[in-house]
């Protein structure tokens, strides 16, 4: 690993800027047509060689993603001095070496064509113009000074010293720091304030979790912090040794996160709370061993019966009880809630209600660690409140960092019109967002990737984030911003800033750092700690937690909604967008909702009932109309809901914020009330207490979604078996048979007998033809479908390695997506009424079969069998018959019908191309090759090395990537690799095995909690 | 320009005598050279002058920078400028500082040679790199890794393919290396893979 921490120390960018970093030919990879002899003309050379950079391998440095507050650590891979992937930091405590979707796409906002690209300033006709830096550092000096105390910033910055630098700066002159995330889990901070005392969000330990209880906290998608809870629900959850974690969902709508559940019950909107304190009641009443203090809850807790709950709820009082004593025999086991999804006026009671559940059945402390807690910020109530002050024309000046209310706050609480009476608006917005298009002073700061800082997402982490290459575009870092400012005052309140730059002031702080930890040479330790990506170290001690005085006055009553439609509308959090800041990214854009399948837009989800009740079909376009406002979006029918609600994504409907986000899809917070206003306020937006009316338009929009068909129809695909039979050591095959009886189709009639023999001859010979045999690795992959969740962080990783162009929605729609790896997701049952329904995830890529339908085909060899077990496809020998893809089984070939490779990266959104990836043109076939160019590359390592390849030198993307570590890869032949004993699970598969295609890729079955037969 | 030639060079035998050099060395590179092996013995590279080089083969590059004096005459080693070509799938070009390196001493022994030198130290001291026109080239569906060969050849493999640049005073690409065939020759000879997805992916 190489890092650049010394280039970085002694010099740093002045030096880099010195250098005229010009990639040498071959390397800049330009949209050109790959199989074309198009040509570099020009060699030039750097003026001054870059110790760190070889020209054509690739320089990792570590870094920290932004793209959420969980605060991830990255390795980012740059060729020729630009970033080309971002990849998971395996020494970082908290991905430990996976990354999300999101954290992935992060190169897109990077390189994103809508970055602004120079200082912009409003002229006297209203238009945003660009300036130069030092006008618009001249201006802001200018403004600052004018408005003093009467300064305000909203930041979106999660903690670390260039938040402290901001807090200290706008303290130093009197004005307020509004520390402002969309999704701040306020409700839940407060339920922890109410019940414990404690004002803080823990972190949930995931792993240690014997049974897992979800009330609407969608932890694998957008909660808290995802990769980690990915990794500990992978551990708990993932099938070993005869054991997993049993996790019940009881939300109305069924997330990627549900779709994990081994039980989803769809629960009425609002009802989570009375369940949760009812399955409270049942722990106490029946069982010993709760905490003594508990005893206090017991008479309000007698109140909430099953009974009542199961009524309010719709569901079983025998379930409830049933869950309840499970929840309580599994020791440790977690209940969590307070999703963004599930967000109602009664958040914060549902939260308090699943902390006594979970104080009583002893989980505090175990499972759930406030030693640890995670960042928050001031929450929504400061944001109203500045709101407020701003519409009666009270601020000066107000700047907005890392944040974008104009779009994440719901349409009625106004704060355009707020804000817009502000004396002067400044945005230190990247991209011309719907707060910053309303700036009277743009300061675009660096991209995560361009700037130093450092973060705290939770005790014990600090983590380092470094440039990696020279800004794309004219821009600076905030940090420098605010220091700048400082100077120009000279004297007065900001003149204690004395860094010469962020970078320095950032060195100071981590001298620091290193005192504390008795370094004698903070020099070294900074760079170490650089390379490392951090200081990394063990949280402090869990205090002992008890519940709080008035813990006990807890009352659970149905919460209020908003309007009298006959349908609860429900705005959740996309994984893909997050709070919407991913909407400007392509990847995140193509890449499918897990649940939905739906791409490039969003769609009103409705139970197949409602929609039939509405007689609606997918496509129709449907109006919702609430109290405070109304949207147009086609409808988007599937089991995963309670019949009561339409829900849709969040993170739509950007009115500004680069030509990829704009006009996409709807925006669903325009149906949503701002909560009530001074006194009353909840401190908190609530995204699931509207009702809405429907209205059919007539009007039909087609889905652009990457589902086939939802259902398995008996093919086999994504195989699970329950789990008693997976104990029992059965394969997929038996487990079937045990469970809807009959008997395996044996072999044995003459005619098959023969074809058998013939067809083991042919391939005998064809063996010989070629140089199939000796002592060459067979490559292989295995993919455990009891630890995949479908999060398709594998897709992204495989867009960003592989150079794969994102077609667009009209593309989609003619089924045109190149996306090498998908995921499949499949519904089985709740086609009858009350039928449970379960959904399955298959990540299907080419299978790399041995026998493979495809090469046969080709009439120019494009697709051929490789002596390593690869299924080879030459680009620059495919003629584009598609006779290939038509022939292949698992639809895992692709066609490059028009010349996306033209389309899809415009300026500059190439310069993320990996340039050991052919890119390809119109007219060639693509698809899946198990990353060969890693391959090859750990080849060629370990051949300079004079050693043979080892198990683990090669890893793809996808398997790299997986948060779960569902994906194994490696050398068949070798039966002590990875692959090969993984392979030999019982729960093994190849999905349509009986084309006798035989794939390399196994999948081995999911393992459910299920009443047998 | 030959007007121009003789009053910068001195002499029109001089001229002709490169002209000549040219053909011999080109002859000699017509197939697979390996160094020591061309009809020329000297290592003595000729004087030529940066307007000569309209005679030569292979592109006009903006200095007239010489192999056969770097490379031949004072037999540096490739590697000393193609710094990479052991470790990487790209050869390196080296970078001005690298030039400098001699060049800040080394101002050269006579007008013109000082001239093409003088380009150097104004590049690099206008920190505006020096723009050279590629010679060889493959499409971006082949991928040339030269650390393994360098590995499986030794170090003086480079002629194989980029023939004896220590008699070339200007570069010229000798091997129709853009053709698979060249590849593939070799490779039948050394018995090496010849599968597609060795080089392309």
């Amino acid at each position: 690993m190489a890092t650049n921490s010394s280039e970085q120390s002694n010099g740093g960018m002045n030096r880099r800027k010195f250098l005229s970093v010009v990639g040498v030919a071959g390397g800049g990879a330009a949209v050109l047509p790959g199989c074309s002899t198009d040509r570099v003309q020009k060699l030039v050379p750097y003026l001054i060689q870059d110790e760190n950079q070889v020209p054509g391998l690739a320089t990792t440095y570590a870094s920290t993603c932004t793209e959420c507050p969980a605060g991830c650590g990255l390795h980012v891979k740059t060729r020729e001095a630009r970033a080309i992937k971002l990849e998971g930091n395996p020494d970082h405590p908290i991905n430990t070496g996976a990354l999300c979707a999101r954290g992935h796409a992060g190169l897109q906002g990077l390189y994103n064509p809508g970055r602004l690209k120079s200082p912009m300033v409003r002229n006297a006709d209203g238009s945003l113009d660009p300036v130069s830096w030092d006008d618009a550092l001249a201006r802001l000096s200018q403004e600052v000074a004018r408005a003093g105390s009467g300064t305000r910033v909203i930041s979106g910055a999660g903690p670390g010293t260039f938040s402290d630098l901001l807090a200290a700066w706008t303290q130093a002159l009197g004005g307020r720091l509004v520390r402002y995330q969309p999704f701040d889990h306020e409700p839940l901070r407060a339920a922890n304030r109410r019940v414990f005392g404690i004002d803080s969000v823990p972190s949930y330990d995931f792993g240690r979790a014997k049974y897992i209880l979800e009330f609407g906290a969608d932890f694998l998608e957008t909660w808290l912090s995802p990769v980690e809870h990915h990794r500990g629900f992978a551990r708990a959850h993932g099938y070993h040794d005869g054991e997993m974690a049993k996790f019940v969902s009881l939300t109305p709508r069924m997330s990627m996160t549900g779709m994990n559940a081994d039980e989803w019950h769809p629960i009425t909107p609002g009802s989570e709370a009375a369940v949760a304190l009812a399955m409270a009641n049942v722990i106490l009443s029946e069982r010993s061993g709760a905490p003594s203090d508990a005893n206090a809850l017991r008479g309000m807790l007698a109140r909430h019966t099953p009974e009542a709950a199961a009524q309010e709820a719709g569901l079983g009082a025998e379930a409830i009880r049933r869950v309840a004593r499970e929840f309580a025999s599994a020791k440790p086991s977690l209940a969590v809630a307070g999703g963004i999804g599930s967000q109602h006026r009664g958040a914060e009671m549902l939260c308090a209600a699943v902390n006594l559940l979970n104080y009583i059945a002893g989980n505090v402390g175990q499972t759930i660690d406030f030693g640890a807690p995670v960042p928050t910020g001031d929450g929504y109530g400061a944001l109203e409140a500045l709101t407020s002050a701003m519409r009666d024309g009270h601020v000066g000046l107000v700047i907005v960092h890392e944040s974008n209310p104009a779009y994440t706050v719901p349409a009625t609480v106004q704060f355009e019109a707020a804000f817009t009476r502000v004396g002067f608006k400044v945005s230190t917005a990247s991209v011309l967002d719907e707060t910053a298009a309303l700036c009277d002073l743009i300061l675009p700061n660096h991209h995560g990737l361009e700037r130093w800082d450092d973060l705290r997402p939770r005790p014990g982490v600090r983590s380092l984030m470094q440039p990696v290459m020279e800004p794309v575009f004219d821009t600076r870092a905030t940090g420098d911003v605010l220091l700048d400012v400082a100077r120009a005052a000279e004297s007065g309140p900001l003149a204690q800033f004395t860094a010469a730059s962020f970078e320095a002031h950032l060195k100071q702080a981590w001298v620091g750092v290193a005192q504390a930890r008795g370094s004698t040479d903070p020099e070294q330790f900074w760079v170490d700690a650089l390379a490392r990506g951090g200081v990394f170290e063990d949280s402090p001690a869990a205090p002992v937690v008890s519940l709080a005085a008035d813990a006990a006055q807890i009352v659970a009553t149905a919460p209020a909604f908003d309007g009298d439609g006959d349908l609860v509308f429900m705005a959740y959090p996309s994984p893909m967008l997050f709070d919407g800041r991913g909407a400007n990214k392509p990847w995140l854009l193509e890449n499918p909702d897990p649940v939905t399948k739906v791409t490039w837009r969003s769609c009103l989800e409705l139970h197949p009932d409602t929609a039939k009740a509405l007689d609606v079909r997918e496509g129709e376009i449907l109006r919702l109309t609430s109290p405070h406002g109304s949207i147009e979006a086609p409808v988007y029918v599937y089991p995963g809901l309670h019949p009561g609600v339409v829900a849709t994504p969040l993170g739509f409907g950007h009115t500004a914020y680069g030509d990829y986000a704009q006009g996409r899809g709807v925006n669903a917070l325009d149906l949503l009330g701002a909560a009530p206003g001074a006194g009353g306020g909840l401190g908190f937006v609530a995204y699931a207490s509207t009702r809405v009316r429907t209205e059919r338009t007539g009007r039909y929009q087609q889905v652009p979604k990457t589902e086939g068909n939802p259902r398995q129809l008996g093919r086999g695909i994504a195989e699970a078996m329950p789990i008693g039979l997976a104990q029992r050591g059965l394969t997929p095959k038996e487990a079937h048979y045990a469970e809807v009886g009959g008997e395996p189709h044996e072999v044995n009639t003459e005619r098959e007998l023969e074809a058998l023999a013939g067809f083991a001859e042919a391939q005998e010979h064809a063996a010989t033809k070629g140089d199939y045999v000796g002592e060459h690795p067979q490559w292989g992959m295995v993919i455990d479908l009891a630890r995949c969740t479908g999060c398709s962080a594998c897709v992204t990783a495989c867009y960003a390695e592989n150079n794969i162009p994102t077609v667009g929605e009209q593309e989609v729609l003619r089924g045109r997506e190149m996306s090498w790896m998908r995921i499949e997701r499949y519904f089985e049952g709740g086609e009858d009424p009350g039928e449970p329904v379960e959904a399955r995830f298959v990540p299907m890529l080419c299978q790399h079969c041995g026998n493979a339908p495809c090469e046969p085909v080709c009439p120019v060899y494009a697709a051929y069998h490789t002596t390593d077990g690869l299924n080879g496809q030459a680009y620059n020998r495919c003629v584009g018959t598609r006779y290939c893809g038509n022939n292949c089984p698992y639809k895992v070939r692709y066609f490059n019908w028009f010349p996306y490779n033209e389309r899809s990266f415009p300026d500059p959104l190439h310069l993320q191309l990996n340039p050991d990836v052919t890119v390809r043109a119109r007219g060639v076939m693509e698809k899946c090759t198990f990353c060969v160019q890693r391959i090859r590359g750990a080849q060629n390592r370990a051949a300079l090395e004079d050693r043979d390849l080892m198990d683990g030198d090669v890893t793809p993307a996808c398997a790299q990537a997986c948060p779960a570590d569902a994906i194994v890869f490696g050398d068949r032949m070798d039966p002590e690799s990875r692959v090969s004993r993984a392979g030999r699970d019982h729960r093994g598969y190849h999905v349509f095995d009986a084309l006798h295609v035989r794939p390399a890729v196994t999948y081995l079955a999911k393992v459910r909690y299920q009443e047998e037969g | 320009m030959r007007k121009l030639a003789m009053a910068l060079g001195g002499s029109a035998v001089l001229v002709l005598a490169a002209w000549s050099l040219g053909r011999e060395t080109s002859s000699a590179q017509g197939g697979r050279a390996t160094p020591g092996a061309a009809a020329l013995d000297s290592t003595t590279a000729p004087v030529l002058a940066a307007a000569d080089t309209a005679r030569l083969k292979g592109p006009r590059q903006p200095i007239f920078f010489r192999h056969d004096i770097h490379a031949g005459q004072y037999k540096m080693q490739c590697q000393y400028c193609h710094y990479s070509v052991g470790a990487s799938s790209e050869p390196g070009i080296p970078s001005m500082q690298t030039c400098m390196g001699c060049h800040l001493v080394i101002g050269g022994a006579d007008s013109a040679t000082r001239a093409e030198i003088q380009k150097v130290r104004d590049a690099y001291n206008q920190k505006q790199p020096v723009e050279w026109v590629r010679v060889h080239y493959l499409a971006r569906h082949a991928h040339f890794p030269h650390m393994r060969h360098m590995k499986a050849l030794g170090p003086t493999a480079c002629a194989t393919c980029h023939g004896d640049v220590t008699r070339m005073p200007q570069v010229f690409k000798v091997n129709n290396i853009t053709n698979m065939g060249w590849c593939i020759d070799c490779h039948l000879e050394k018995d090496v893979s010849r599968d597609c997805s060795v080089c392309h992916y």
